[in-house]
């Protein structure tokens, strides 16, 4: 086991070493394209706050750095990335390779098919660990997230770190590292209670006494918000001023910056009337954060399916989507081998996935470069990929109903249902 | 053999001219070669700051001293240019490329104001009314295209007596210049064109010319007595294509001439009646002033001296050997400078004046002085998402370094990533770039504004390459003609001499770019409104509807009631579970 | 989704497996069918210009007279030029363009191409507009030879005339780019890779002398002699690199002008005469096809493309009475349209098949021929998925769980590629079954992609051998790939016998990728997809089977279709000389960034490739 774990690890490393050396100029094609990189995670983007940074003028006074402040320093340490890249490459391969050890552990701890509450009747139905380890490591989307040394990549290893630490009680690290992702990317903040009450359920679970579920939550509200201002605060400092909040969250919140992801917002707001601009903008935000509250209280017994389904939503409804974010949903899903079974338009929407990634890349070709298309082709294609990625997600959902409903009437267990 | 005749003294004379008389004008002609003309209008007044202050205008245009004061501005330079100047065939630029602007209009300002938010709606203040007087969109003038530059221009006044003021600079690259931009500014002028050398402006010439730029240049200057004058420099300068302005305008064709016109290269062995090798003209085209200017010169302006050098207001440069035939009914007078090569004439007063140049052979020439730079810009790369823009700057001098400052101002929508900024040195790896200032735009705000201040050493290329990527913008801020692109304004180069002639300094300008933007597809609006809030409702929809149901066995729906209708109603139910799964 | 549903039950039924070889047979011949109806009026359109500041044909034309005279010295100083080196033909053509005061520069380059060494020199001059800022250029290109290889004498003379009649005009407002190439495809492509600084430095110059953003390139093609030879038609040359087209707004100008205006008739794809039948018309269409379909460069113009350049190419032919003149008049007449653009040709068709100089079809029409053809790869594909998840679940499931059973079969090969897990251990059945199942999805993968990395290998082969070696190699190719996949066949039964699901699961990703791979490039190479579509049709109709009855015949069929085998029959018909088209699509892939090889060996040939292993696997099993 450990071997194998060794060998896997190895040799996604190895992968993304070679790819990096053997092709000096795919990290540059990568972070070129608007499905790999947007503009709250592009690597140049950093670049260019760092050459600004470290020359003394403000980043965040300009139209280009839309990135969490910290990461300035922690990149300044680096060399310079455009003549000696290698200390990044490996950065962002280790990155990879503990977001994989993050995965392992989230499946180790059997909390997507048997929680305190619920015990899934098809719990037998499962993946090793290294197996979903391996999905994640030689996921193409997680590969080309890495070569592209996008910054999303960080945010996924937060919140697979968060996961992690949640299904396991540990509540420190936890709120840390969501604490974290939030600063980096605002909208994992929205995952919070779903795995405050995975984190709950499990510490529950091992001590005899379980805490009172309010007090529980907000001791670990209190900490998070802590956590969070700590960070701003610590930012604030070295920027020298709040104005770097309206260049990173206000440009998340806002959408001043239209340009094309594989995302429904680009486009909609490129076209919208001004007069109507700020109206959609709240309408857009507030659905994404609608299925929170919905899908914890619905399926509070499953909090990591929750938080999963949640990360799957991310990946089709923020502002600034890209396939890093496909590619963590995608590499959690297989956590819920059970409920394949149950799920019914898999194929069909794995399919259109498969069409829309490889389409993507021709019709964005045809409209930038050959000239011979217009925006409505790649727009066409962003609303296939969007509407595939949620099909699963509402398709999984379903199953996971299905197999709840399996285990309070067991005697409808293969049975038609229907819905009232 | 061309006898090698010094220019320098030129400028200084036209330079010297002015001091104390309070309305001088002078033109200067001078044959280019390629049959071109230039021609170089020049018109100054000046009016004691006192009589300004008490708005007690003489010479001074009034409509335009009002706006000043209304928006406080000390000093003014305003420019409509058109074309491109030849450095390679035409040599060094008129006053040294002080006088003339980027493509399209140029304004920039020194505004006196307490604080930056001041200073710039007073700016908008003066092109607003700027853009009244001259009929000029100047008033598109906003935040985005509005800089302040730091190291590249320096006043020409004497400021001594304004503490805090204020420098903005403004560009319309897309500006078309043309007639209605010429009328207000001969208003602007003591004799309106109607005498003096201003009765030869006709805007179908000067807007037939290949280059030709305008300029209004308000100064204040001081002596060493303390008394200041405001001094207003108005100048026209363009290069006429002389073949082509001596033709009539009622029939502007360039029809084939007919074969007989033709000088053909007899030497040439197939040389017959039906094939002909064109021999390229040798001798210098014959012109005179109504037929290249399409007007004729109706004598002196009366407000101008009548005595001194500043009586003699129109100077042409040749050749001492070009002959050079006077055409007036008046009296006039001619004197030589320069080793003859500089002739001036003092005008008769109410006398029609012509100059008259015959078809000439020549032995000798001018030598026109080399430019100290030239530059070149140019847009790399292709494919709308993203590009590189390369300027390649080349000092010809083969002894003397130069030193420069260049100005780069750039709309929001392009975005510079000045981390791949990168300056060469053709044959030598040391950094030119000495100073930078750098401003970075923000989105729909302000414009990129970017200032190096470079060294180039002698007889050697520097290219200044740098990356940028393109924004797409909301639909509703595309012009009419989105898919022409936008125009990026000139980079400005200002030279850096310590020997500087005049307070004017030395400038050189690029040509403008054109940047092609990304464009959504402009009838969608609806459609995409409907279709993404389709799948976006969809996915909603779904989901939602998962959660608030509850589910339940179908046959448990169908055994509530019996009999036939309930067993049909069953049916359907159970079809519709079928199909709604 | 209802719709699906209900597809998704009938999934139920076992009759359903039997459905999918007709669907895909229907989708086949409603797609060619398609195509053939494309040239009826009822389907195609006339040609119209929708831009309508080029105003074809509005202005009038003074290139006449005297110019006349002067042609014709220009065409003897070429003439004169013909035997010259090199370096005298650039110094005396530049002198040329400088005595009418033009900005004169010069450009060497040289490629290395299948062991070939392509070096040569262009020559180019700027007139730059007086009414011009600099912003926008057009150009007018006369190779010095054409695309046969002959001196392109009254061609490049007729562009020094212009030159010289172009500077007196005071109305360019874009800058007019005379362009003498040092030949009809590399000179072009070195040059425009120039002007966009997407050149290598070291062995091609770069530009001293650069204007604005190309609007538009028009080529001329006029090999007559020093003594003149009058024509019959205008022969327009339309085709881009990689089947790339250009906006159809320019070629409706120039056939506007040279038809309504000077009188010229035009013709387009070597069609001599086009009595605009239905016959004519498809055969005008087929060829466009198959010239779009190859993707190499068809004239100077060509090369112009890729940087979204439109561009055409306006070659004399035939014997009749249009003198120089008239085609001077013609250029006049089109540069003076494209001068008058306000913005760049965006407003027509750039993907359009043309049936006659005044008919075409636009993608709309004709897309779904091509997409029916690649959609039948994708059902044979699903259906066989199916039938290898039926086959290894032999327990009988409850009625209602069946249809979660099959979906959850489909769930490995989703995700395996959509998230590249090497298990596709996801199935719903006992472990016994369960782990053969695991064990069974791992040799189809990894032969799937060991196919597809194979085609690396002639790839590289074809592209990097010195021309003495092709014909060789082409030949030993040729063998190898008819032997291959019975070698490979051999070998499996052999090492590892490949279960039924197996082969059927090979076949099954194969044909999935294929289709995905042709219905991307149905959107960026029309042809291409639709060739290679047709001559892969027979994969999705053959299967392992042990009788040898059929299993022989389908072979057989396999083996013609060999893409190799295709090539070398294809350059048999067409009279060709095989190793002169590799040396050419060795210089395409170096010289102009040619696409097609890498679709025939990464696309067509693995997809080929695994369906022959497939039979022959039947053969031995």
């Amino acid at each position: 086991m450990d071997r194998q774990k060794v060998l896997l690890f190895g040799a996604a490393a190895a992968v993304r070493l070679l790819l990096f050396t053997a092709f000096p100029s795919l990290p540059h094609l990568l972070a070129g394209r608007v499905e790999v990189s947007t503009p709250v995670t592009s690597f140049k983007r950093l670049q260019e706050g760092l050459f600004l940074y470290t020359h003394n003028v403000s980043p965040y006074d300009g139209g280009v750095y839309h990135q969490a402040p910290l990461l300035l320093p922690l990149f300044s340490l680096l060399p310079n990335p455009s003549y000696y890249p290698f200390a990044t490459n490996v950065l962002f391969t280790v990155v990879d390779l503990l977001g994989a050890q993050a995965l392992m552990q989230i499946a180790d701890s059997g909390q997507s098919v048997k929680t305190r509450l619920f015990e899934s009747s098809r719990k037998e139905l499962r993946w090793s660990s290294l197996a979903m380890a391996a999905g994640f490591l030689f996921n193409p989307f997680t590969i080309a997230t890495c070569i592209a040394r996008s910054t999303s990549a960080l945010t996924n290893l937060f919140i697979l770190a968060a996961m992690a630490k949640a299904s396991q009680g540990a509540s420190i690290t936890f709120v840390f590292a969501i604490a974290i992702a939030s600063y980096l990317s605002m909208h994992p903040v929205l995952l919070f209670p779903p795995l405050l009450l995975l984190c709950y359920h499990v510490r529950a679970s091992k001590s005899a006494s379980a805490p009172s579920l309010l007090s529980f939550a907000i001791g670990h509200a209190g900490a998070l918000a802590s956590t969070c201002g700590g960070l701003l605060y610590v930012s604030a400092l070295l920027t020298g001023s709040w104005e770097f909040m309206r260049a990173t969250y206000g440009v998340r919140l806002l959408l001043p910056d239209l340009t094309p992801n594989v995302g429904l917002w680009w486009y909609f707001f490129t076209e919208m009337f001004d007069s109507f601009r700020e109206f959609f903008l709240g309408v857009f935000w507030l659905h994404v954060a609608s299925y929170m509250p919905g899908l914890t209280i619905r399926l509070r017994k499953q909090p990591l399916f929750v938080a999963v389904t949640l990360t799957g939503v991310f990946a089709v409804f923020t502002p600034y989507p890209s396939i890093a974010d496909a590619a963590l949903y995608l590499s959690l899903v297989p956590l819920f081998r059970h409920l394949f079974p149950l799920m019914r338009y898999t194929f069909l929407a794995s399919a259109t996935i498969l069409y829309a990634s490889f389409l993507g890349p021709a019709f964005y070709y045809l409209w930038i470069y050959a000239g011979s298309g217009n925006a409505n082709f790649f727009y066409a294609i962003t609303l296939v990929w969007s509407l595939g990625l949620s099909v699963i997600v509402g398709d999984s959902l379903y199953a996971a109903l299905r197999d709840e409903l399996d285990v309070e009437r067991p005697e409808l267990k293969g049975k038609e249902v229907k819905r009232i | 053999m061309p006898s090698f005749l010094s220019l320098l003294l030129l400028s200084i004379i036209l330079a010297t001219v002015s001091a104390g008389s309070d309305y001088t004008e002078r033109l200067l002609l001078r044959p280019l070669p390629q049959s071109a003309l230039l021609a170089s209008f020049n018109f100054r007044s000046n009016d004691s700051q006192l009589s300004f202050e008490e708005q007690n205008f003489r010479y001074f245009p009034r409509s335009l001293g009002q706006i000043l004061q209304h928006a406080h501005t000390k000093e003014l330079h305003l420019r409509f240019s058109l074309g491109r100047w030849d450095a390679e065939s035409w040599g060094q630029r008129p006053w040294n490329g002080a006088r003339e602007g980027g493509t399209g209009v140029e304004l920039w300002a020194w505004v006196e104001a307490d604080d930056e938010d001041e200073a710039f709606s007073r700016w908008l203040t003066l092109t607003n009314a700027l853009s009244g007087l001259f009929c000029a969109s100047l008033n598109f003038i906003d935040a985005t295209k509005t800089i302040r530059p730091v190291m590249s221009f320096q006043p020409e006044g004497d400021h001594s007596n304004a503490p805090n003021l204020h420098l903005l600079h403004g560009t319309l690259p897309h500006e078309v210049v043309c007639t209605e931009n010429l009328t207000p500014f001969l208003k602007l002028l003591p004799c309106k064109g109607k005498a003096g050398i201003s009765s030869l402006l006709d805007g179908h010439k000067l807007f037939d010319a290949s280059w030709q730029t305008m300029s209004i240049d308000v100064r204040p200057t001081c002596g060493i007595d303390g008394h200041c004058t405001l001094e207003m420099e108005q100048s026209v300068d363009m290069v006429l294509d002389i073949d082509r302005s001596k033709r009539p305008r009622d029939n502007p064709i360039p029809r084939p001439l007919p074969i007989e016109e033709i000088k053909c290269d007899t030497s040439k062995g197939y040389n017959a009646g039906d094939t002909c090798y064109p021999l390229d003209k040798s001798s210098e085209p014959s012109w005179n002033l109504t037929e290249v200017f399409g007007r004729s010169l109706k004598g002196a302006c009366p407000l101008t001296d009548q005595e001194g050098e500043n009586a003699e207001t129109v100077c042409i440069n040749t050749p001492p050997e070009r002959t050079v035939d006077v055409n007036t009914t008046g009296s006039y007078i001619e004197s030589r400078a320069v080793g003859d090569t500089l002739r001036c004439y003092k005008l008769p007063t109410g006398h029609d004046f012509d100059l008259n140049l015959p078809s000439q052979q020549m032995t000798t020439g001018l030598v026109l002085p080399s430019p100290p730079l030239s530059a070149a810009r140019s847009i790399n790369g292709h494919g709308q998402e993203r590009g590189s823009i390369q300027t390649v700057i080349t000092n010809p001098s083969p002894t003397s370094a130069v030193e420069f400052v260049y100005l780069e101002s750039l709309p929001w929508f392009m975005k510079p990533y000045l981390h791949t900024l990168r300056a060469r040195i053709s044959a030598s790896p040391e950094n030119p770039v000495l100073e930078t200032y750098y401003r970075p735009a923000v989105d729909r705000l302000r414009g990129t504004h970017l200032e190096l201040r470079m060294r180039i050493p002698a007889a050697s290329t520097l290219t200044l390459s740098y990356d940028f990527e393109k924004a797409i913008l909301r639909y509703t801020e595309y012009p009419p003609d989105a898919n022409r692109g936008f125009d990026v304004a000139p980079a400005v180069i200002s030279l850096i001499d310590p020997a500087a002639s005049d307070g004017r300094g030395q400038y050189v300008r690029t040509t403008s770019l054109l940047l092609p933007l990304p464009t959504p597809d402009f009838s969608m609006p609806y459609n995409v409104i409907i279709l993404t809030s389709t799948v976006m409702a969809l996915g909603f929809g779904n989901i939602f509807n998962l959660l608030v149901r509850r589910f339940v066995g179908a046959e448990e729906v169908v055994a509530g009631g019996g009999g036939l209708g309930a067993l049909v109603r069953g049916k359907i139910d159970r079809l519709k579970g079928l199909l709604g799964k | 989704m209802a719709l699906i549903a209900t597809l998704l039950a009938l999934r139920k039924d076992a009759r359903i497996l039997k459905l999918p070889p007709y669907l895909s047979a229907i989708c086949i011949i409603v797609g060619v069918a398609w195509l053939l109806v494309l040239p009826l009026d009822e389907y195609s359109r006339n040609t119209y210009v929708s831009e309508n500041a080029l105003l074809p044909g509005q202005v009038h034309t003074y290139f006449t007279g005297s110019e006349h005279n002067i042609f014709r010295a220009y065409r003897h100083e070429v003439a004169g030029l013909a035997d010259r080196s090199v370096e005298e033909r650039t110094q005396r053509l530049s002198d040329i363009f400088r005595s009418s005061n033009l900005k004169v520069a010069t450009q060497r380059y040289s490629y290395q191409a299948a062991g070939r060494n392509i070096s040569n020199q262009n020559v180019y001059a700027v007139l730059q507009g007086p009414r011009a800022d600099a912003t926008e250029a057009i150009v007018l290109i006369g190779a010095w030879t054409n695309m046969d290889g002959q001196i392109n004498h009254s061609g490049v003379a007729l562009v020094l005339t212009l030159a010289r009649y172009f500077k007196r005009w005071s109305l360019w407002s874009k800058d007019v780019i005379f362009l003498v190439s040092g030949d009809s495809t590399s000179g072009p492509q070195a040059w425009v890779d120039a002007y966009h600084d997407s050149h290598n430095p070291d062995t091609i110059e770069s530009l001293s002398i650069k204007s604005g953003a190309l609007q538009g390139a028009v080529a001329v093609d006029y090999p007559a002699g020093p003594w003149g030879h009058r024509y019959d038609k205008l022969h327009i040359v339309y085709d881009g690199v990689n089947g790339q087209l250009p906006n159809l707004d320019l070629f409706n100008t120039a056939v506007n002008i040279a038809n309504g205006q000077m009188g010229i008739s035009c013709t387009l794809q070597r069609m001599w005469k086009h009595g605009d039948s239905y016959q004519e018309r498809l055969q005008t269409m087929l060829r466009g096809m198959i010239s779009q379909g190859l993707g190499h460069a068809s004239g100077p113009h060509s090369s112009f493309m890729p940087y979204h350049v439109d561009a055409i190419t306006l070659q004399t032919v035939g014997d009749g009475w249009h003198d120089e003149m008239g085609l001077g008049r013609t250029v006049e007449s089109l540069f003076r349209s494209l001068n008058n653009l306000l913005e760049h040709l965006h407003q027509s068709f750039f993907f359009y098949l043309l049936l006659h100089s005044k008919r075409f079809v636009s993608i709309g029409t004709y897309l779904p021929s091509a997409m029916l053809i690649a959609a039948n790869f994708s059902i044979t594909a699903i259906a066989l998925w199916v039938q290898s998840g039926r086959s290894t679940s032999p327990i009988p499931n409850p009625a209602s769980t069946s249809p979660p059973s099959t979906k959850a079969n489909e769930k490995p090969e989703t995700t395996m590629t959509a998230v590249k897990t090497p298990d596709g251990s996801t199935t719903l059945i006992p472990t016994p079954l369960l782990s053969i199942t695991e064990r069974a999805l791992f040799l189809p993968l990894s032969f799937i992609l060991f196919t597809h990395f194979l085609g690396l290998l002639p790839l590289y082969i074809f592209n990097n051998t010195p021309e003495p070696y092709l014909r060789l190699s082409f030949e030993t190719t040729l063998a190898l790939t008819t032997a291959l996949p019975l070698l490979i066949a051999r070998a499996l039964s052999l090492f590892h016998r490949p279960t039924h699901q197996e082969t059927t699961l090979i076949q099954c990703f194969s044909l999935l990728l294929l289709g995905m791979f042709l219905a991307a490039l149905a959107t960026l190479n029309f042809s291409l997809s639709f060739l290679i579509g047709i001559l892969t049709t027979p994969l999705s109709f053959v299967r392992a089977s042990r009788n040898r009855l059929v299993a022989l015949p389908a072979l057989g069929v396999l083996l013609a279709l060999n893409p190799v085998v295709v090539i070398r029959a294809a350059t048999v018909y067409w009279g060709k000389d095989v190793v002169e088209i590799l040396v050419q699509a060795a210089e395409g892939w170096h010289v102009w960034g040619l696409w097609t090889q890498v679709v025939v060996w990464l696309v067509w040939w693995p997809s080929w490739f695994a369906g022959a292993v497939v039979v022959g696997s039947g053969l031995f099993a």
